[in-house]
């Protein structure tokens, strides 16, 4: 992890947008600055930001009145400069996923394309930490990376008309929950009994931007269990 | 809450609209919100409404309306044919209903969108933050032939209040619109930078989602996955297609094809308002 976290390049989306980019990869020193200074931004700007939506490499602020960038990159610097190298530990959600058949609707073509049994990519799904990289796509949708290259399917050439909420899918170099029922091209590998937007809960949303996310493996009667009991 | 109108007509798409769902883009909940600001707007003050109340958002044409209780409304935007009990009726000025008239808001003559704003202000329930209705999300009550539309207690106008002809804003079939550049847009070839930005492009369909268009078939100088990353209201992506697509108000908050361009926010309610085979040119700004 680097020290010092540079000053991203900045420009001007319209009005009321500026974008902040670092360089453009997917990887861990980019989620820890992006976090950083999404979080700085929350901070120095608090009620001129609207809201701010960050991306793998990018933070992109929707704001009340144009501001002064010189003055940030100023502020940033010197907040680097003042910090020792203390990443923010992040939230940890343990969430359980039921990889039986019934759910695992790709369960074939994954194990064709990857040619692993589907018990190894079950142990290869659950063998790491994920990072909430970027939501959206769907209202609460999580981008969870990085997946293990082993484990990389496309996308269906033909989405499905409907993949039902909670169904947990793996497409490309990332593995993803689906909030609600909705269209979706996504390999599906097993389903979670969390509801993940929830407009009744306390929290409508269940994971939020930065959250550390692991899999566990539950059987088809824990979930009913879960579901049940609307955890 | 009382029941004010019955849908008796539908058109092509109508959904009740506050002034949007602020705060969750981050969560991947689109702003929402209505599509041509300048007119939700106006409504509100004509009617001295609160500036976040709710108004009926109409893709004309075809929609029919019963009134169930004596009412105060305005209708603007886009110049529609408007009538009660087939009468016409002006837009942009208060009207009265009574019980059991019939309002239609027939097809347009410029633009195509309408909103019908009563005194008060729709009612309608509020989640997170807002009344919007955003059905892919299940946010907001989705409005169909035989829904009920509720009002909201209000204080009564003293006077009918509208808006001179001369501060109507116009929505013409040829549009010109300010843009900025695009984060993508050097990505682009010379050729396709210098056509996007002297070329006509034409309206060839959309929704609250996306208006998509047709032009001369814009090109990346090489093929090349850019990462997904924030969109919003007005932001032109160009997908493998090379045909441009500008975002509009229920958008996706993040997207991953190339955006060339964002169109200025004073300019969003014209680009809301175009219809088929209209035009729009696009002119740089420099922020």
């Amino acid at each position: 992890m680097p020290a010092i976290i540079e000053f991203p390049h900045s420009m001007w989306i319209s009005q009321h947008t500026i974008r902040f980019a670092f360089h453009e990869e997917i990887s861990h020193t980019n989620f820890y600055a992006v976090q950083a200074f999404n979080r700085f931004l929350k901070k120095q700007l608090r009620h001129n930001l609207v809201e701010s939506v960050a991306s793998y490499h990018t933070v992109t602020a929707y704001i009340k009145q144009q501001i002064n960038v010189d003055l940030l990159k100023r502020q940033w610097l010197e907040i680097q400069a003042a910090t020792t190298n203390s990443e923010r530990t992040n939230r940890l959600l343990k969430i359980p996923v039921c990889y039986d058949e019934e759910f695992a609707l790709d369960r074939q073509r994954v194990m064709d394309y990857t040619g692993l049994s589907f018990e190894d990519m079950k142990m290869l799904h659950m063998s790491k930490s994920y990072y909430v990289y970027l939501i959206g796509f769907l209202p609460g949708f999580p981008y969870l990376g990085e997946l293990d290259s082993k484990l990389f399917v496309p996308r269906l050439e033909k989405p499905r008309t409907s993949v039902s909420a909670s169904s947990v899918g793996v497409g490309g170099g990332q593995t993803g929950i689906y909030p609600v029922d909705s269209p979706g091209g996504w390999n599906i590998i097993g389903k979670t009994p969390f509801e993940l937007f929830d407009l009744n809960g306390k929290e409508p949303f269940l994971f939020e931007l930065g959250d550390e996310v692991q899999f566990y493996e539950i059987t088809k009667q824990q979930f009913w269990e879960m579901k049940s009991k609307g955890v | 809450m009382k029941p004010l109108l019955l849908i008796t007509k539908q058109g092509v798409y109508g959904s009740l609209q506050d002034k949007g769902r602020y705060g969750y883009r981050a969560f991947g909940i689109p702003l929402s919100g209505p599509m041509d600001k300048v007119s939700f707007q106006a409504a509100q003050l004509i009617l001295q409404n609160h500036h976040d109340q709710t108004s009926f958002e109409m893709f004309v044409g075809g929609f029919e309306f019963e009134a169930l209780a004596d009412g105060i409304y305005v209708l603007t935007g886009g110049q529609g044919v408007c009538l009660v009990n087939n009468a016409p009726i002006e837009m942009w000025k208060t009207f009265h209903l009574t019980k059991g008239d019939r309002l239609m808001v027939k097809s347009m003559n410029q633009g195509s969108i309408v909103y019908l704003t009563p005194l008060g202000g729709f009612y309608s329930k509020c989640e997170l933050g807002s009344s919007s209705c955003l059905p892919l999300g299940h946010l907001g009550t989705v409005i169909t032939k035989g829904s009920i539309l509720y009002g909201q207690a209000a204080s009564p106008l003293k006077f009918n209040r509208g808006l001179y002809a001369p501060y109507r804003p116009t929505f013409d079939s040829a549009i010109t619109i300010r843009i900025f550049k695009g984060p993508h847009f050097h990505l682009f070839t010379e050729e396709s930078q210098q056509q996007f930005l002297q070329n006509p492009f034409q309206f060839s369909g959309g929704n609250r989602m996306g208006y998509y268009l047709k032009g001369p078939v814009l090109q990346l100088q090489e093929m090349k996955e850019i990462l997904s990353e924030a969109t919003q209201f007005g932001s032109i992506q160009v997908p493998q297609n090379g045909n441009p697509i500008i975002l509009m108000a229920d958008a996706q908050t993040v997207g991953g094809y190339p955006i060339i361009a964002t169109v200025h926010e004073d300019d969003l309610h014209k680009v809301a308002q175009m219809r088929m085979f209209n035009t729009i040119h696009f002119a740089l700004e420099d922020m």
